[in-house]
């Protein structure tokens, strides 16, 4: 159970969509909460869209994004829960809105469960009798992991990772549990070294999951696509380009896109997460370098990336560097801003990309010129598929949108035939998870130094079960029957 | 003792301990008549040592009956229980098979196996409770009529050897057997013991051979538990040899325990040799035993399926939510073994009198009491095989020690009007010992490993410190005797030793108690709760929880329809 009168916060904006994120908070507590989160002592208006400057948090590398934002306040009754509620509305950026919600965490908001709010607003009696049969459905899940999967199907392969973790915790569990109980079944359920390694490979997954989520890679399912290149040929706005919104910062200025932004983007029928890098190159400023980096750790963990080059110009240094650390990637090379003239098309082509020119003209037709100009012919812009290396060219314009939807093709097809493995690795990038992981992290450490120490099994097990409620919090609980049936199919228990 | 001839065991020494710190019988009992002593899990923590004990079947069934018989304020009918009577939706008397009606204010039923009991050896299946004693078939009837949910379990006990057939001596020479002891200074059960209990017998370790194992695969088709002719469920921590045979085909060997039902008796009990098969085929079976080649079989083991009435049909004082006045207690609900069964009547046979005059009903917690899990997972889950008791049921398992039975309880079980003013007094200079010498620890100052002076409680929480090697090196004088010495160092010691998780466990409850202190009326609306599912309101009304923390507790609710409950709660 859950209370129902304390104060919760939650994305309430659909992941994914829309350039703005909505941050709402509801409860008793969610003036003062917004207060701290926005630096601010004097009360808010009520119904009044206040701005406000969210300030970076100190030492948080995940919440190192400072956002201007709005925040309006409904005092209860009228408002969507029926009690207070403030709503944050900030840049759409999962980064953005999951350091919102980290930091409404940190001033004593709890993460609001899957459809806590439609249920608030239910009890309130916000909401009619047929908007409250979804309220039903949200009560007859069994478990928080399916209440989540009703409202968000992507999280599986995470919570796949996640399950198997719980799962063989459990399986230590039981064992220890068995040693307590079954002390006379001349059975040796489990040595205490034995148990030791297990909680330590344990310890290693969910450092794993953890490090992930430390590195700011906010990946959700799906594919990775990761748009790479120097500064200012043209990224965020491609990025956006293909998201169809205006959801990266976007300036005229190098080195705007200073963190990794990642989206999740259904392109040409293939659920994918879009991931928009800082420009990569040689840089002094220390915020900038982070974003470099982060950019190649983005790199390490692409399906595919997107090597945007500028097609008005020649090429570079950068250029060059770029593409040679791309070499060995499944990549694809973008030509942008075919909307302006240039001439850096053919020595790109055939200097660097080491592509036969006239072997491919033919394939790719008479419309290679045009680019330059124009460049509506999409199908011929691609160049020099050789062998199984998939590894084509477009031309496009961010800008106008011209050749978008070829790339679009080519990217899914490079995904779906180009023999690129997905990462079956899945990255925690949700707040909850996280702080679940950790919480069991910690208790795992406990119970590790507890079994290191020689006492007996009901000890660490103290702690072995609280690290168990945490994960069975994201894969649903688990009774004392469930531990005694594990028990007792797998060992023969009793006189 | 229908069974096995022992008392205790993991969790069910607790029972045991438990049971006797609220003033009832069961802990004396063995003492007076067990006949060896073993504190099991000793190389563990103090909070699952369990105490358990072998018995004397004939000595412990007549000191129990005597101590009854002693008893002022008991009226003996001795008779078949036939029909329950009913006056509106409250008992108002029980008529025997014979006709004749006995009135009363409240009733409380302990059928054992008996209802509707059939044992099974082989094909021969006949109606009987136990061995020798015909069943309960009205009583049966009478309890379905009024409409309460019902189920069917099994279970089997193994068969008895002759005594005089076994040479042990031999057994033990040719390596077969292995000689079990008790333990080298044996702990008594109850709290009001003077005196340790002694070893007068030892139990025999053998195992089961290849040769065992494929008699039964060849045989299984004879086995009513294989050939479908039993539908009850049987215990999974207790199998049938059949079971462990066909279920475990990878192990291979069992282990069995030679035990004797009494001091001066013939019977052995073949403890881990449970089964229905043929008699001749268990003959067989048991000449097939290392050892025991010509032992003489004096019964043999038999399965017994009998009726139970879903638990989620009482409340937490063990009345039934249909009848007023109406308690169930044992098998009846479920469970399985002695301890169990003793535990409910204490608690169901408390309660029926507090019902009559008017009180509220002793209820104990789940973080107060085995006995209060014991009685919470019955209510709010009810059953699907028969109910035993683990300490990984307890989820503040650090809290619910054998040690400190008496300080937890004890003064619940005075209150309820259990607990008799000798107990009383002698919890009273315990409890006082127990203060003192907490005080004491913390306030006295040792010097530790080094040269440096602590005070004893921080010296103590070192692995290597304990409060014996401090009290005979005079660093620390107790408060004691030398009776009490063993119990009263034990308490201190762990209060102290383990603290920082027993902090942390006692966290955990004051947590727990926000839901668990949320009552829900007896006649809470469940269906008119809006947005709660049909399913959800088919749990909650089969099962009335008494309070959220039971709600939550419940199988296949979930959280947000408890806290829908607990948000119309006021409501209504």
């Amino acid at each position: 159970m859950f209370s129902t009168s304390d104060t919760i916060v939650a994305i309430a904006t659909p992941a994914g969509r829309g350039g703005l994120g909505v941050v709402r908070i509801s409860g008793p507590a969610a003036a003062p909460v917004a207060g701290e989160l926005a630096g601010r002592e004097e009360p808010f208006r009520p119904r009044y869209a206040t701005f406000a400057t969210i300030t970076p948090a100190a030492g948080d590398a995940a919440s190192a994004v400072g956002d201007q934002v709005v925040i309006t306040f409904f005092p209860t009754p009228h408002s969507y829960t029926g009690e207070d509620v403030v709503e944050v509305s900030a840049h759409g950026s999962p980064v953005v809105l999951s350091s919102l919600l980290r930091r409404a965490i940190d001033a004593g908001a709890r993460l609001a469960e899957p459809g806590e709010f439609t249920l608030r607003a239910f009890l309130n009696g916000k909401l009619d009798l047929i908007q409250a049969e979804a309220v039903a459905d949200l009560i007859d899940a069994v478990t928080p992991l399916q209440a989540r999967v009703a409202f968000d199907q992507l999280e599986g392969t995470l919570t796949g990772a996640i399950t198997a973790i719980e799962g063989d915790l459990f399986d230590v569990i039981a064992k220890l549990e068995a040693s307590l109980d079954f002390p006379d079944e001349g059975y040796h359920f489990v040595g205490s070294e034995e148990a030791g390694a297990a909680l330590a490979s344990l310890g290693d997954r969910i450092d794993r999951l953890l490090g992930e989520s430390a590195r700011g890679r906010l990946i959700r399912e799906g594919a990775q696509v990761a748009i790479v290149g120097a500064p200012n040929v043209g990224k965020s706005s491609l990025f956006n380009a293909l998201l169809n919104a205006n959801r990266a910062i976007v300036t005229a200025v190098a080195g705007t896109t200073r963190d990794l932004v990642t989206e999740r983007a259904d392109l040409g029928g293939l659920s994918l997460a879009l991931i928009d890098t800082a420009g990569v190159r040689e840089t002094s400023d220390p915020v900038e370098r982070e974003g470099v980096a982060r950019t190649r750790d983005a790199l390490r963990v692409a399906d595919l990336v997107l090597v945007v080059l500028d097609g008005s110009r020649e090429m570079g240094d950068e250029d060059r560097g770029i593409l040679a650390e791309t070499a060995h990637l499944p990549r694809v090379v973008v030509l942008n801003k075919s909307d302006l003239k240039g001439s850096g098309i053919f020595s790109i082509a055939q200097g660097v990309l080491g592509l036969n020119w006239s072997a491919t003209s033919t394939q790719a037709g008479p419309g290679v010129e045009p680019f330059a100009e124009n460049a509506p012919q999409h199908r011929e812009s691609r160049l020099g598929r050789s062998g199984k290396d998939p590894r084509p060219l477009f031309s496009v314009s961010a800008q106008t949108g011209a050749g978008l939807d070829d790339l679009i093709a080519g990217v899914a097809e490079a995904l779906s035939t180009g023999g690129i493995e997905f990462r079956d690795q899945p990255a925690v990038s949700n707040v909850r998870h996280t702080a679940l992981l950790a919480r069991a992290r910690g208790a795992l450490a406990r119970a590790t130094e507890a079994l290191e120490g020689q006492v007996s099994e009901e000890f660490p097990l103290l702690d072995l079960q609280e690290a168990a409620h945490a994960l069975q919090e994201i894969t649903g609980r688990r009774t004392s029957d469930d531990l005694l049936r594990h028990i007792f199919e797998r060992f023969c228990i009793g006189k | 003792m229908p069974c096995n001839p022992a008392i205790g065991g993991t969790a069910k020494g607790h029972l045991v301990r438990e049971i006797d710190a609220l003033g009832g019988l069961m802990a004396r009992a063995i003492d007076a008549t067990g006949i060896q002593f073993k504190l099991l899990n000793r190389s563990r923590g103090p909070a699952v040592w369990s105490p358990r004990a072998q018995a004397d079947k004939g000595r412990y069934s007549a000191w129990v009956k005597a101590a009854l018989e002693a008893e002022p304020n008991i009226h003996w009918i001795i008779g078949r229980a036939g029909r329950i009577l009913l006056d509106g939706g409250r008992v108002s008397g029980l008529a025997l098979e014979d006709g004749a009606v006995f009135p009363c204010g409240a009733l409380v039923i302990t059928t054992g196996t008996f209802l509707n009991g059939v044992i099974h050896v082989g094909q021969e299946q006949r109606p009987s409770g136990r061995a020798g004693e015909p069943p309960s078939r009205d009583l049966a009837e009478s309890i379905k009529d009024l409409g309460m949910k019902w189920g069917r379990l099994k279970t089997g006990t193994p068969p008895r050897l002759a005594r005089r057939s076994i040479d042990f001596e031999q057994g033990v020479k040719s390596g077969v057997f292995h000689v079990e002891h008790g333990d080298s200074e044996p702990i008594p059960f109850s709290f009001t013991a003077t005196q340790s209990p002694m070893n007068t017998a030892v139990c025999h370790l053998l195992h089961t051979t290849d040769r065992v194992h494929q008699l039964v695969r060849s045989n299984i088709g004879a086995s009513p538990l294989y050939n479908g002719q039993i539908s009850g469920i049987g215990p999974r921590y207790c199998p049938s040899l059949e079971d462990k045979v066909m279920r475990f085909p990878d192990r291979e060997r069992h282990q069995l325990f030679l035990e004797p039902e009494g001091l001066d008796v013939e019977e052995i009990y073949v403890n881990g040799f449970s089964m229905s098969l043929p008699v001749e085929t268990q003959r067989e079976l048991i000449h097939s035993l290392p050892g025991l080649e010509s032992a003489e079989m004096l019964r043999p083991g038999y399965a017994v399926e009998y009726d139970f009435v879903q638990p989620t049909e009482l409340r937490s004082s063990l009345e039934t939510h249909r009848v007023a006045g109406l308690f169930f207690a044992g098998q009846i609900n479920g469970t399985s073994g002695y301890e169990e069964a003793a535990g409910q009547g204490l608690l169901a046979g408390a309660n029926a009198a507090r019902s009559v005059l008017g009180r509220p009903p002793l209820v104990l917690g789940r973080e107060e009491a085995y006995l209060g899990i014991l009685v919470d997972d019955l209510v709010t889950k009810g059953c699907l095989e028969p109910y035993r008791m683990f300490t990984s049921r307890a989820e503040y398992r650090l809290l619910l020690r054998t040690d400190n039975a008496d300080l937890r309880l004890t003064p619940r079980g005075r209150e309820a009007g259990l607990v008799d003013d000798e107990r009383w007094e002698r919890y009273g200079r315990r409890r006082k010992r127990y203060d003192t010498n907490l005080d004491r620890i913390r306030k006295t100052w040792v010097r530790v490993e080094g040269g440096a002076r602590v005070p004893a409680a921080q010296a103590l929480k070192r692995p290597e410190v304990t409060l014996g090697s401090l009290v005979s090196a005079g660093d620390v004088v107790l408060e004691t005797t030398p009776d009490d010495f063993a119990l009263d160092t034990s308490s201190v010691e762990t209060t102290v030793k383990y603290e920082g998780y027993l902090v942390r466990q006692e966290q955990a409850v004051a947590r727990a108690q926000q839901a668990e202190r949320r009552r829900i009326p007896e006649a809470f609306p469940f269906e008119r709760v809006p947005g709660l599912s049909r399913e959800m309101v088919q749990r909650f009304s089969e099962t009335r929880p008494e309070t959220l923390g039971q709600a939550q507790r419940i199988p296949g609710v979930t959280p947000a329809a408890v806290a829908v409950v607990g948000a119309y709660l006021n409501r209504f």
